[in-house]
C-alpha cells in the first residue's frame, strides 16, 4: 500500500476553474483530478472524460425489469394460479401493463444506482479520503499527483496556481486502497 | 440577419399548398355522399387540429415564462408567430358553428333537435352539449385565447425598445401567462369536448381532453423543430445550437410517452372498471379501423420512443426532422381516428338507415352515395376518407398546413427574429446542456 502525494489548489468560482483547466492543458501539465461541489458544464470535455456508459446499463436493467414483470405475471395468471378477475380472461395484457412499466422503472433505477456505487467504489461503510471538506461546499479544486516530483516541479505547479487565481494551495497525503 | 424575410418563392410554394387544399376540399364536396360527411369531417379535423397547435405554442410560452425558463428565449418569436394562427382558426370554425344552427352538416348527433327529443342520453347532456355552448367554445373561448396571445406578443415586441433592467413588459407578460395557464387548461377541455368528443355524442371520457390536447402539444413542438431547422438552414438564428435542439427533442420524446400514457389509460380505466357502455368507442375503432388504431400506437409511440431514446438522435437534424415529420402526420391520423368513426355513424343514421341499417339494403332507393356510406359503416368495404386517409384528405391537410405556415411566417417576418431586452435573452444564447458543444446542428 503506497500513499499518494497530492498538491491541490482551491478556486472560488467555476469560471476561474475552467480557465485554469485550459491553462493546465496549454502548459501540458497532467491533472490528477478535479473536484467541484456541483456538475460544472463544460468540464468533462476539457478533461477528456469519455461519455458514461451508465445509461446503456440502465436500458439493459429496464429491459430485464420489463421481461421479469411481464413473463412472471403471464406465468402466474395462466399456469400457476389462474383467477378470474371481473370476468376478464386469464391472460389480460392491459392489466399487466402498469405493473410492467413500474418494474421497468424500478429495475432500471435500482440497477443504475447499485452499478454507480460499485463502479465508484462507494457504498455503506466505505469512507473515501477527502482532500478538503470545502470542495463539497463552495470551493473548486484542481489536484496534481506530485509523488516523486522535484522541488522545481513543485515550485512550477505552485506558480501555476498563483497565476490562475487559486485562493489557496495545499498538499495532502492520501492513503491509496 | 435581424428580420426574417418571407421570400416570394416560399410564399408561392405555400400559396400553391393552399390552392391544393381548396381544390381538394371542393373535389371532396362534389364527390361526397348526400350529407357531405367527408367534406365536413375533413374541414373540422384540420381546422380544429391546427387551431389547437396554435393554442399549444402560446401555452408553451406561458408555461416556460412562469417557470422562469431561459433557454427558449432566443427563438420565442417563432412560438409567438405560431400563436397568432388562433384568430384564423376562429374564422375557419365559423362555418362549422353556423352549420350547427342551420343543419348544413351532420357532424353532431346532438345538433338535430328531433334526434335529441327521442334520445334520453342526449337530453341529459343538453345543458352543455348544445348549439349555444358550441358557439361559446368555438368563438368566445378561442377569441379569449387569441386576445391573450396577441397582448402577450405585443408586450414582447414593445420590450424590444425598452432597455430598462426593471422592465414592466416582462412583469405584465408574466401576469398574462399566469392567467393564461389556468384559463387555457380548463377551457381547452371545454373546446375539445364540444368540437371533437361530442361527435360521439353518447360517449364520454374524462381523459379525452388531455389526450387530444397532448396530440396538439406534440405537433406544435414538431412544427417548431422543423421551422427552426428551416430557419437555421436559411442562415437565420446563428446562435441556435445542438442543446436547443436536444431540449426540444426531449420534449417531443417526453410528451410522446405522455400521449401513450393517456392513450392507454383512457381505454384501461373503462376496461378495468367494467364501464361496459363506454367500450363501444374502442370496439368500433379496434374492429373497423384496426390499421389506424394500432398504427397510431406504432407511429406516435414506438417510433419516437426508440428513435429519440438515445442522446445523439435528439441532437442531429436528420433524425429529429424525420421523427417530427412522422409525428405531425401521426397526430393528424390520431385526430382522423377521433373524428371519422363517430361522424360516419351519425351521418349514416341521419340518412335514414337508423340503427337497423343492416335490414335496409342499398337498393332502398337512397342513391349510390348513400350506399357507400352504408357499406362503409357495416365493414363490407374499406372506404378512403373514412377507414384510411385518401389523397383528397391528405391534400386538404397540406392545404391547411400551408395556411398555418403562411400565417406563421407572415407574422414572423413583421418583427425582429430575436427578442431584445428580455431578461433571459443572454442566458438563452449560452444554452449548453451537454458536450460536445457544437454551435452548428
Amino acid at each position: 500500500m503506497t500513499n499518494k502525494e497530492i498538491l491541490y489548489g482551491l478556486y472560488n468560482d467555476e469560471e476561474i476553474l475552467l480557465r485554469a483547466v485550459d491553462a493546465a492543458k496549454a502548459a501540458h501539465i497532467d491533472i490528477w483530478d478535479v473536484f467541484t461541489p456541483f456538475p460544472v458544464h463544460g468540464l468533462d470535455p476539457k478533461l477528456g472524460l469519455a461519455e458514461s456508459r451508465l445509461h446503456i446499463a440502465g436500458f439493459v436493467y429496464g429491459l430485464i425489469g420489463t421481461l421479469t414483470a411481464f413473463l412472471s405475471m403471464s406465468w402466474i395468471f395462466t399456469r400457476d394460479w389462474p383467477i378470474i378477475f371481473g370476468g376478464k380472461p386469464y391472460w389480460s395484457v392491459p392489466a399487466f401493463i402498469p405493473i410492467t412499466f413500474e418494474l421497468t422503472v424500478l429495475f432500471a433505477s435500482i440497477g443504475m444506482v447499485v452499478s454507480f456505487y460499485i463502479v465508484n467504489g462507494q457504498g455503506p461503510g466505505i469512507t473515501n479520503p477527502v482532500l478538503d471538506d470545502r470542495i463539497t461546499d463552495d470551493k473548486f479544486c484542481i489536484a496534481f499527483d506530485v509523488a516523486g516530483a522535484s522541488e522545481e516541479q513543485l515550485d512550477g505547479l505552485k506558480k501555476f496556481f498563483s497565476n490562475t487565481g487559486a485562493s489557496e494551495v495545499n498538499t495532502k497525503v492520501l492513503p491509496v486502497r | 440577419m435581424d428580420n426574417f424575410k418571407f421570400e416570394s418563392r416560399h410564399k408561392s410554394v405555400l400559396l400553391g399548398g393552399i390552392v391544393l387544399g381548396v381544390v381538394c376540399l371542393l373535389l371532396t364536396y362534389f364527390t361526397d355522399d348526400a350529407l357531405h360527411t367527408r367534406f365536413w369531417t375533413n374541414y373540422l379535423h384540420n381546422a380544429s387540429f391546427l387551431t389547437g397547435v396554435s393554442l399549444m405554442s402560446m401555452f408553451t410560452l406561458s408555461a416556460f415564462l412562469v417557470a422562469q425558463a431561459g433557454w427558449y428565449t432566443y427563438f420565442k418569436r417563432v412560438w409567438e408567430a405560431m400563436s397568432q394562427f388562433m384568430i384564423v382558426g376562429l374564422v375557419l370554425m365559423i362555418p362549422v358553428v353556423l352549420g350547427v344552427y342551420f343543419g348544413w352538416h351532420h357532424l353532431y348527433h346532438w345538433a338535430d333537435a328531433s334526434e335529441v327529443a327521442k334520445d334520453e342520453i342526449l337530453q341529459h347532456k343538453s345543458s352543455f352539449i348544445n348549439p349555444m355552448w358550441y358557439t361559446i367554445a368555438s368563438v368566445g373561448v378561442v377569441f379569449l385565447w387569441w386576445f391573450l396571445a396577441n397582448r402577450f406578443r405585443a408586450l414582447s415586441i414593445k420590450q424590444d425598445n425598452n432597455p430598462s433592467i426593471n422592465n414592466g413588459e416582462h412583469r405584465k407578460q408574466i401576469t398574462i401567462a399566469a392567467a393564461f395557464l389556468p384559463i387555457a387548461g380548463f377551457t381547452s377541455a371545454l373546446v375539445i369536448w364540444q368540437w371533437i368528443m361530442s361527435i360521439d355524442a353518447h360517449w364520454y371520457s374524462t381523459l379525452f381532453a388531455w389526450y387530444a390536447a397532448v396530440s396538439w402539444f406534440v405537433t406544435a413542438l414538431c412544427i417548431t423543430v422543423l421551422l427552426l431547422i428551416f430557419l437555421k438552414g436559411r442562415g437565420y438564428y446563428p446562435k441556435i445550437n445542438t442543446s436547443h435542439l436536444h431540449d426540444l427533442g426531449k420534449y417531443v420524446f417526453a410528451f410522446s410517452v405522455f400521449w401513450t400514457y393517456l392513450w392507454f389509460d383512457q381505454f384501461m380505466l373503462i376496461w378495468y372498471a367494467n364501464v361496459g357502455e363506454e367500450t363501444v368507442y374502442f370496439q368500433t375503432r379496434r374492429d373497423e379501423f384496426p390499421l389506424l388504431f394500432f398504427g397510431n400506437l406504432i407511429i406516435n409511440f414506438l417510433l419516437p420512443f426508440f428513435i429519440l431514446m438515445r442522446n445523439d438522435t435528439k441532437r442531429k437534424v436528420g433524425s429529429m426532422a424525420f421523427v417530427c415529420i412522422v409525428l405531425i402526420f401521426g397526430h393528424w391520423l390520431d385526430y382522423f381516428l377521433m373524428i371519422k368513426p363517430g361522424a360516419m355513424h351519425t351521418a349514416h343514421a341521419a340518412m335514414g338507415h337508423g340503427h337497423h341499417g343492416a335490414e335496409h339494403a342499398a337498393d332502398h332507393g337512397h342513391g349510390a352515395a348513400e350506399a357507400i356510406g352504408h357499406a362503409a359503416e357495416h365493414g363490407s368495404a374499406m372506404l378512403a376518407g373514412f377507414h384510411y386517409p385518401g389523397l383528397l384528405d391528405l391534400g386538404t391537410f397540406i392545404g391547411f398546413l400551408s395556411l398555418f405556415l403562411f400565417v406563421t411566417l407572415t407574422h414572423l417576418a413583421r418583427v425582429p427574429l430575436v427578442a431584445k431586452n428580455d431578461p433571459y435573452a443572454e442566458e438563452s444564447v449560452h444554452h449548453h446542456i451537454e458536450p460536445p458543444y457544437s454551435e452548428i446542428f
